[in-house]
């Protein structure tokens, strides 16, 4: 199964040949002189530095080596651990904030308008100080270069310019940006300028198309080796955070698939774990005390109807699927039981159960959570649209080729929904072409987990509102079922400007038509694959202290756990 | 003269004819790299930044396939394969195969040596010594594991040795903790990580060179020039080496160039089961993130290393057998 | 018929024919070896219960019936094995029979063709065309036979240039017999015992590598088949997470097919080279009186006569 949120790079560049110079006759390990010395701050009381944590993380590739953090294949390697954001921004725990690079930040009052302060004190790897005009010149050369801009913001979000002055640096926009406020202040790593603005430093290439294979930024790690197949860091001497990292020693294995990878991780030799285990208590936590596992369920993987053409588009069809699956049985054989099962409302439960409309989905008869099948009432509904099994409504669902957790949960789909005169037929299709297919609306029924985001808004947004959607044999954005609702849309469009607690109204009002229209039909809840040992490394996230997503595949996340861990034998 | 050239005529021909199926064939085929890099972004990422990024490697979405395709011929003739499209964005493909390339070659080439040379010795005593022992157990033995699926022998290797018992890694070229260079760390390393694969591939390829040596040898005993031989009252050894294993062994020896050819591409499942980062599982990634380039530079390299073990096969019999020479 | 006769003598062919009997009825009369008709069917049973008598081979990690999995696994497997090889014979039979017959400019093309397929690289070209033509069983085939064809051609190639000549054929043409006729009835039947081998020989690779891209999910995902339980098995960590004969069973069960079409092949092997065939014990004695009688040599003398 190949499942990761963003897929990272992999190739191998110069790897024996030149290091073999190096080497002579007695064996060295990678770092084994310059590891164990301490940065020498930690005089504050805080954890004394040690330890290594080792990924396990399944790419499907070998490293390449590259960390230019704006391309989408090498974010993975470089954001936060090397190139820091100004804010970061907790999607577990309510959008908690958390000040790196900017010490604070204000908007004008129509939001289009944002002051950083930038942290004093900060200095580049390579000893240079790091200035507010570091962060203008990073979002102005994603308006020299657009390839580097990933979320589009001098585009869609109407960035029209990015100034410093002092300590503070600006960014104003053409209209409200605050549902853009992740992207910028989160997701774009801040270069330095005094590099980054010399062509030499590119070597006669485009910034988009250099690979940055020795990356100086201002977090807490540095890049010492990389291999093709590993990459190691190590601690940054001049990190600003005092007494940080305590982890001195951070391994990055590549795997090319997961039974490598899963092996490694149930035989201790990896710590740090990212992806699905199957059969998770025999093959990982019995083997061992240590070894844990709490995997946060982030958003839906849910059938996407086609709204637009075809037997889909009846009410009355989306609502008798969404009655004949049983979606605790999905979640049980499908996932191993480690993905939840969802609802209907679209809300993931526990993650944002305070967003939940609990009176509105009893009444909608689709249970809160465990959805057991209704078979009969699904029955009824589907012979009212003029199908039953003995005149078969024939649906083929996409799906992707290699994940194969989805292939299960559609077998069991398949032979659930066969009971009631429904016959899917499965079509796995390349990474490529699915989503070709997705984005475009050419599909009867589609199998997906949208992004999701810090709060339900995120996901319901993406899925809902009818800009993110676009006609049949035009690419749709994110709202691939292509529903449209002129009073979802304008509830969608208040939240920006509402205050919290209206926004928690809004986000129940929208998700009641989820209940209500059924646009998707959820099946089980996207989770945040972790699993870790901590015998010697302390300070994970766990559901009482959600302070990251805890999967070291989500960046900026991982450079917060990394920051809270520590080696207990090193105390 | 006329031999060699029309060795060579065939050579450029094929290499033309594998070339233009590659260049066809995954354009043909639904899906192209921009897609894939759009799908990898899961939509959050601009498709627009992402046909810019692609256009500055070189890759033009709606270029007319016929031009792209003889700067293609021109590209892979003079060795500028350009750099990698989605497998590693913008890294040149050259240091990615050459990176790949010496585990790949290290690991089955001399596997298949190692095969090749332990089969026929099997199999000349067998062939010799009819209805011995090793004659009547072996060849039905041999018959069944070279049936053998490759994968499912590795899996079982995998999980007697490194999961059950933790006696040998699974996966990985090397101890990626030990700095690479001449120690005997790392060449120890390397080693023990390449024996479970190795094991795997002698286990399921050694039958086939024990059965065809077997055959050949029993064939050339029954020839005049044995009995010739042991009329003259040459020694046993001397007929067995010298007369029978020497003659039985040339047909083989094609066969062995063909396979050493295919040394590169038949290494696909091997590195998929054993995680080793070699060519074989750069061909599978490039293959899933339909990177061209990587696919296209790939598949010269594998075309060439056939025909190259060929050619070379061809004159090493022009040169050992004289039949072959008064046919030429 | 006396050629069947030596079949059937033979302890190779008679092995190999009966597993591929076994097969055959696993693949038509599922029925006989077990009463679950739809093994496919996820969470019938508990996941990873262990051999018991109601379930031979225990369960998957999917909760369905280890053993009547891999009895309904057999037809996907043999069929393709069995339609690939078969198409793969008729194409080689028409490429090599043609060229050496018909000689000339059309002798130079079709072998040129013939060694273009045989030179290119197999198995990455199977991967590409696999990957990207979706993953139905009709283009498996037509992979395996587009590839698989061209060893045989090569082969029938030669023997049909050295029957070119044979009096028989001299004496059809002579007859005034049409070209066709002289290829389909004379030129054919003399080769049956090449094409059957070749048969073999296309059928034991298409085993191997249709399951190779089934094992790496590059088949046809909709119908159980041994090489899509190994790619299940392998992705749900079977061995390592409680049910490791998901993984073992149809890896077995690939390897015996394919043993049996090269068991076959070998006896066919045998029963035109007599010399091939494994000495027996008696005659071995025999043998070896005969050679104590013309008092020739010592070395046979040496092998184990008692």
């Amino acid at each position: 199964m190949r499942r990761t949120t963003v897929v990272a790079a992999g190739a191998a560049i110069g790897l024996a040949a030149t290091a073999a110079l190096a080497g002579c006759s007695s064996t060295q390990h990678v770092g084994g002189s310059s590891g164990g010395s301490s940065t020498g701050a930690s005089a504050t009381g805080a954890h004394k530095p040690g330890g290594v944590v080792t990924i396990s993380n399944e790419q499907g590739q070998t490293w390449s080596c590259a960390f230019n953090p704006f391309s989408p294949s090498y974010q993975l390697q470089s954001l936060g651990m090397i190139y820091e954001p100004l804010v970061y921004v907790d999607a577990l725990d309510n959008q908690k904030e958390t000040d790196m690079l900017a010490t604070g930040y204000t908007w004008n009052a129509d939001k289009t308008q944002i002051t950083f302060t930038v942290r004093p004190g900060v200095t580049w790897s390579d000893g240079k100080p790091f200035t507010a005009a570091d962060v203008a010149f990073t979002f102005n050369l994603l308006k020299q270069d657009p390839a580097l801009d990933l979320y589009s913001l001098w585009s869609a979000a109407g960035l029209t310019s990015a100034t410093a002055s002092g300590n503070t640096a600006v960014l104003t926009f053409k209209q409200n940006a605050q549902t853009y406020f992740y992207n910028f202040a989160d997701q774009v790593g801040i270069v330095p300028e005094h590099l980054w603005s010399e062509k030499s430093t590119f070597g006669g290439k485009s910034p988009d198309q250099w690979s940055d294979p020795t990356p100086v930024g201002t977090g807490p790690y540095e890049v010492n080796p990389c291999t093709a197949n590993n990459i190691q860091y190590t601690a940054n001497p001049h990190y600003w955070q005092p007494s940080e990292p305590a982890i001195q020693k951070v391994e990055y294995p590549a795997y090319l698939s997961n039974d490598p990878a899963n092996n490694d991780l149930a035989s201790g030799k990896d710590n740090w774990g990212n992806q699905f285990v199957p059969n998770i208590q025999s093959f990982y936590l019995s083997k061992s005390p240590s070894y844990h596992t709490w995997s946060p369920p982030v958003s839906n993987v849910a059938l996407f109807p086609n709204l637009k053409q075809g037997a889909t588009a009846t009410l009355a069809v989306r609502e008798a699927i969404s009655y004949a699956i049983d979606r605790t049985k999905i979640s049980d054989i499908g996932e191993n039981g480690q993905e939840p099962p969802a609802n209907q409302s679209g809300i993931i439960t526990p993650t944002f159960s305070q967003y939940q409309d609990v009176a509105n989905l009893q009444t909608s008869g689709y249970a809160t959570t465990a959805t057991s099948a209704n078979t009969q009432k699904a029955e009824s509904l589907l012979s009212g649209a003029g199908y039953s099994p003995a005149h078969p409504l024939n649906l083929t669902v996409i799906s992707i080729t290699g994940y194969t957790d989805w292939d299960a949960d559609l077998a069991v789909m398949k032979s659930e929904l066969a009971a009631i005169g429904i016959n899917l037929t499965v079509d796995d299709e390349t990474n490529g072409t699915y989503f070709s297919n997705l984005q475009n609306g050419t599909f009867q029924l589609a199998y997906y987990g949208e992004t999701g985001g810090p709060t339900p808004y995120t996901e319901l947004r993406e899925e809902l509102l009818s800009q993110n959607s676009a006609p049949i044999g035009q690419p749709a954005s994110t709202n691939y079922e292509r529903y449209s609702n002129p009073a979802v849309d304008s509830l969608l469009d208040q939240y920006a400007t509402a205050s919290a607690a209206s926004q928690i109204s809004i986000i129940q009002q929208v998700s009641d038509y989820m209940t209500k229209d059924l646009p998707i039909i959820p099946v089980v809840e996207n989770v945040d694959w972790f699993q870790y040992d901590d015998q010697d490394i302390k300070g994970w996230p766990t559901a009482s202290d959600p302070y990251a997503q805890p999967g070291p595949a989500i960046v900026p996340d991982m450079e917060q756990v990394l920051l809270h861990l520590y080696s207990a034998s090193a105390q | 003269m006329r031999f060699i050239l029309r060795r060579v005529g065939m050579f450029v021909f094929t290499l033309w004819a594998a070339l233009t199926l590659n260049f066809f064939i995954p354009r043909f085929m639904p899906g192209n790299p921009l897609q894939d890099l759009v799908a990898r972004g899961r939509g959050k990422i601009s498709a627009q930044a992402m046909a810019d990024m692609l256009a500055s490697f070189g890759y033009k979405q709606n270029e007319n396939g016929f031009q792209q395709y003889f700067a293609y011929l021109g590209n892979m003739v003079t060795g500028n394969w350009g750099v990698s499209l989605t497998v590693a964005p913008g890294a040149p493909i050259r240091d990615m195969v050459l990176s790949a390339l010496p585990w790949t070659l290290g690991l089955i080439g001399v596997t298949t040596i190692l095969a090749f040379l332990a089969g026929t010795g099997i199999g000349i005593a067998a062939g010799w010594r009819r209805g011995g022992l090793v004659d009547s157990v072996l060849p039905t033995t041999f018959v069944i594991t070279t049936a053998l699926p490759y994968f499912v022998v590795g899996m079982l290797l995998i999980e007697v040795f490194s999961v059950t018992n933790h006696w040998l890694p699974n996966d990985y070229t090397y101890d990626y903790t030990i700095v690479p260079g001449f120690s005997p760390g790392f060449i120890g390393s390397i080693l023990q990580h390449a024996l479970l694969p190795a094991a795997a591939l002698m286990i399921t390829s050694v039958g086939g060179w024990i059965l065809t040596m077997r055959n050949n040898m029993i064939t050339t005993l029954a020839e005049d020039y044995i009995r010739m031989g042991r009329a003259k009252g040459l020694s046993n050894r001397k007929i067995m080496y010298g007369y029978a294993a020497r003659n039985a062994l040339l047909p083989n020896l094609s066969g062995f160039a063909m396979s050493l050819g295919f040394v590169l591409s038949g290494a696909v499942l091997v590195e998929w089961v054993f995680n080793y980062q070699g060519v074989g599982y750069l061909l599978l990634d490039a293959v899933d993130s339909a990177d061209y380039p990587l696919m296209q530079a790939l598949f010269l390299l594998y075309t060439v290393a056939v025909l190259v073990a060929i050619l070379a096969s061809d004159f090493l019999m022009l040169r050992l057998d004289p039949r072959a020479r008064a046919k030429g | 018929m006396k050629f069947l006769r030596s079949l059937l003598h033979n302890r190779k062919a008679v092995a190999g024919l009966l597993i591929l009997l076994l097969i055959v009825l696993m693949s038509y009369v599922p029925g006989l070896f077990t009463s679950n008709s739809n093994p496919d069917t996820l969470g019938q049973y508990d996941p990873q219960l262990p051999i018991s008598t109601a379930h031979l081979l225990g369960t998957t990690g999917l909760g369905q019936d280890t053993y009547s999995l891999l009895v309904y696994g057999a037809r996907q497997s043999l069929q393709i094995a069995v339609i690939a090889g078969f198409f793969a014979t008729v194409l080689s039979v028409l490429v090599g029979v043609t060229a050496a017959y018909l000689g000339g400019v059309v002798d130079d093309l079709l072998s040129m063709l013939t060694n273009v397929v045989l030179i290119i690289p197999t198995f990455p070209l199977i991967v590409i065309l696999a990957k990207y033509a979706g993953q139905s069983n009709t283009v498996m085939i037509a992979v395996l036979v587009a590839t698989g064809w061209s060893y045989g051609a090569n082969q029938l190639r030669a023997q049909a240039l050295s029957l070119r000549n044979r009096e028989f054929l001299e004496s059809a043409r002579v007859r005034g017999e049409r070209r066709s006729y002289i290829i389909c009835f004379e030129m054919l039947p003399t080769m049956s015992s090449l094409i059957v081998a070749n048969f073999l020989g296309a059928a034991l690779y298409s085993v191997g590598a249709a399951a190779g891209l089934q094992f790496l999910g590059l088949g046809d995902q909709s119908h159980d088949s041994w090489g899509q339980m190994l790619y299940w098995a392998q992705n749900r960590e079977a061995l390592e997470a409680g049910s490791p004969l998901w993984a073992i069973a149809p890896g077995v069960a690939i390897a015996v097919l394919g043993a049996s079409f090269a068991l076959i092949n070998y006896a066919f092997d045998e029963i035109g080279n007599p010399a091939l065939r494994p000495v027996r014990r008696k005659d071995l004695r025999a043998a070896a009186k005969a050679e104590k009688l013309r008092k020739e040599g010592t070395d046979h003398a040496l092998v184990d006569a008692a």
